[in-house]
């Protein structure tokens, strides 16, 4: 797809929230993934028809993924995490610096994400590895959360763009 | 944000009697060793086990990949090495994510099972959740807010509090406060979706927004701990079959300094005259037809010895008395007609009483009304407010 294709598409989400800092402050501190989430989670789901388990449900998201770039991210540069709505939907855009060959991994794991084995891989993985790769993750989100997901690349770092219709599975 | 619960321990505890290991809390290890010691009393708990181990996840608020996997793989191990044991995964509708998360389990092993438990916690549910409950609780607020709203102010309502009504019904009250009092945040929980669906429709209609209704189950509630200057719970206690249970999430969630409201009846005690005798006698029954279900409407006088078990101070308890004179005697009547409805037509149906005392029951409601609508009668409704401090 082309960018003036993407164009109307993009220009119905509307901004909620966003934060950017340095990486090398966010991996100072684990706590970081779980504090912001939490935090950008009660923010945008104050309006929603279930603000209490809107949150809860979009944390568990929101953190998953900034778990993973506190796992894959190189301390140089920074992350920048935006949240945008449209309708029923949020999408989560997740942009921090990654080293190349981790993002083959990316690229790959969120390719798989939109396979038919999908959900046969993600019980695989559940009942035979020891800890869950970036893959179970991104996994996690397509299967639990109905998420859509999709990778930009803008070197050094990635997006990782995230559609997660949970108005419509929270209520 | 509330930075207490990001940092609040989870917890993963067995409990032998009932072979139920319960995770709850957030949990979000950065590496399986951050767990090691839950998982290990966790791997002890399946040895001890027979038979069925139930694994209640019901108030866990948040896990992360990492410790799911973690804790999945030491069941799933289990269910390979162990033939002679189940595992009933207990969850929660109002926690979405882990009904979610935890059904994989059962796919993968067929020794896993998971329910949804919060369909049916308490015997009288079915009728308080029902749409013909919602009736009954828009008069009865519009007959109690003349009295709440000057009661409320001595118990913590103040412009500008952060406060939760709990158990809210419909709403109505919610919606009062709000427009009177000007709280800075309101977060009003139920457990039925029904009587949330009108709330958010009322609201709608209104103009409002900023009421968080949220579908909750007000004995393992999603909230966090030490959250609201002020929570009230009205008429919702006597309902429930072990009240000290819901008075201690109503505690969890209240600051300390803060205060928790509630009400509740003592209906044997409603009266009338004329008819005074045949009133009396209904009101007798419904106190015992409510017991039968496990609910307790004689409540209200004991609120401060609930509160004080709860481990309140600074305990105040009034009683006040709605009646035919506060405003329209119809709006009175209207109330008992819907309890006539709910109380003679639905429950005493249900428990398997005979036409003869339906219709003594019923008759009790219709002089009640007649006391109500008579231009010399005088009918009444008592009803105790009480609230307690938690502790600094
Ligand atoms: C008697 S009504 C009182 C409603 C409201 N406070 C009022 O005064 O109008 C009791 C309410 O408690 C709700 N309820 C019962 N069990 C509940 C639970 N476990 N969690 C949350 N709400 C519950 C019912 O759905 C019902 O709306």
């Amino acid at each position: 797809m082309n960018a003036a294709q993407r164009q109307p598409a993009e220009t119905k989400f509307e901004p909620l929230l966003q934060f950017e800092m340095e990486m090398g402050t966010f991996l100072s501190d684990w706590h970081h993934c779980d504090q912001l989430s939490t935090y950008m989670a009660r923010m945008i789901s104050h309006n929603r028809t279930d603000p209490v388990r809107h949150s809860n449900f979009f944390s568990s998201a929101l953190n998953e993924l900034l778990e993973v770039s506190f796992r894959g991210g190189s301390p140089e540069g920074r992350i920048g995490c935006a949240v945008y709505r449209q309708g029923p939907m949020e999408r989560v855009k997740l942009s921090f610096p990654c080293p190349p060959r981790q993002r083959r991994f990316f690229r790959e794991a969120v390719a798989r994400t939109r396979k038919d084995d999908a959900y046969a891989r993600y019980l695989d993985a559940i009942s035979t590895d020891l800890a869950p790769s970036r893959e179970v993750i991104l996994l996690d989100l397509a299967i639990n959360f109905d998420a859509e997901i999709r990778l930009e690349e803008d070197e050094p770092s990635i997006t990782i763009i995230v559609d997660l219709p949970l108005e419509g599975i929270v209520s | 944000m509330s930075t207490a619960i990001l940092s609040a321990p989870f917890q993963a505890e067995f409990d032998a009697n009932s072979q139920e290991f319960a995770f709850a809390g957030v949990i979000r290890p950065r590496s399986v060793d951050e767990i090691s010691h839950s998982i290990s009393t966790f791997r002890n708990a399946i040895e001890e086990a027979r038979g069925v181990l139930y694994i209640n996840v019901k108030r866990l608020a948040q896990m992360n990949n990492t410790a799911f996997h973690a804790f999945s793989r030491v069941v799933l191990d289990a269910c390979r090495t162990r033939s002679d044991i189940r595992f009933v995964v207990v969850t929660s509708s109002v926690v979405g994510w882990t009904e979610r998360m935890f059904r994989h389990l059962g796919n993968i092993e067929p020794q896993i099972t998971v329910e949804v438990y919060d369909s049916k916690f308490y015997p009288g549910q079915s009728f308080v959740e029902d749409t013909s409950f919602i009736p009954i609780l828009r008069t009865q607020t519009k007959m109690t807010w003349r009295h709440e709203r000057t009661i409320l102010p001595r118990h913590g309502m103040r412009p500008g509090i952060v406060m939760a009504d709990i158990c809210c019904g419909i709403g109505d009250f919610a919606v009062l406060v709000r427009k009177e009092f000007q709280p800075a945040r309101i977060v009003a929980l139920d457990h039925s979706r029904a009587s949330l669906a009108y709330a958010r429709d009322v609201a709608t209609n209104f103009g409002i927004s900023d009421i968080e209704y949220t579908y909750g189950d007000a004995s393992e509630m999603l909230l966090e701990d030490n959250q609201f200057d002020l929570v009230t719970c009205r008429h919702s206690l006597q309902i429930f079959n072990q009240p000290d249970l819901l008075l201690k999430e109503l505690y969890r969630i209240c600051k300390p300094g803060g205060r928790v409201y509630i009400t509740n009846e003592k209906n044997s005690h409603c009266l009338g005259e004329p008819r005074a005798q045949s009133i009396q006698w209904t009101y007798n029954e419904v106190a015992k037809l409510f017991s039968h279900f496990e609910m307790d409407v004689e409540l209200g006088p004991k609120s401060r010895r609930y509160l004080a078990d709860a481990g309140f101070d600074d305990i105040l308890v009034e009683s006040f008395m709605v009646t035919n004179l506060d405003g329209e005697p119809q709006d009175f009547a209207d109330v008992i007609t819907a309890w006539e409805n709910v109380y003679a037509g639905e429950m005493a149906v249900k428990r398997g009483d005979p036409p003869e005392f339906i219709e003594r029951f019923r008759q009790g409601f219709r002089d009640h009304i007649f006391a109500a609508l008579h231009p010399k009668g005088y009918a009444g409704w008592p009803i105790w407010a009480a609230s307690g401090r938690k502790p600094l």
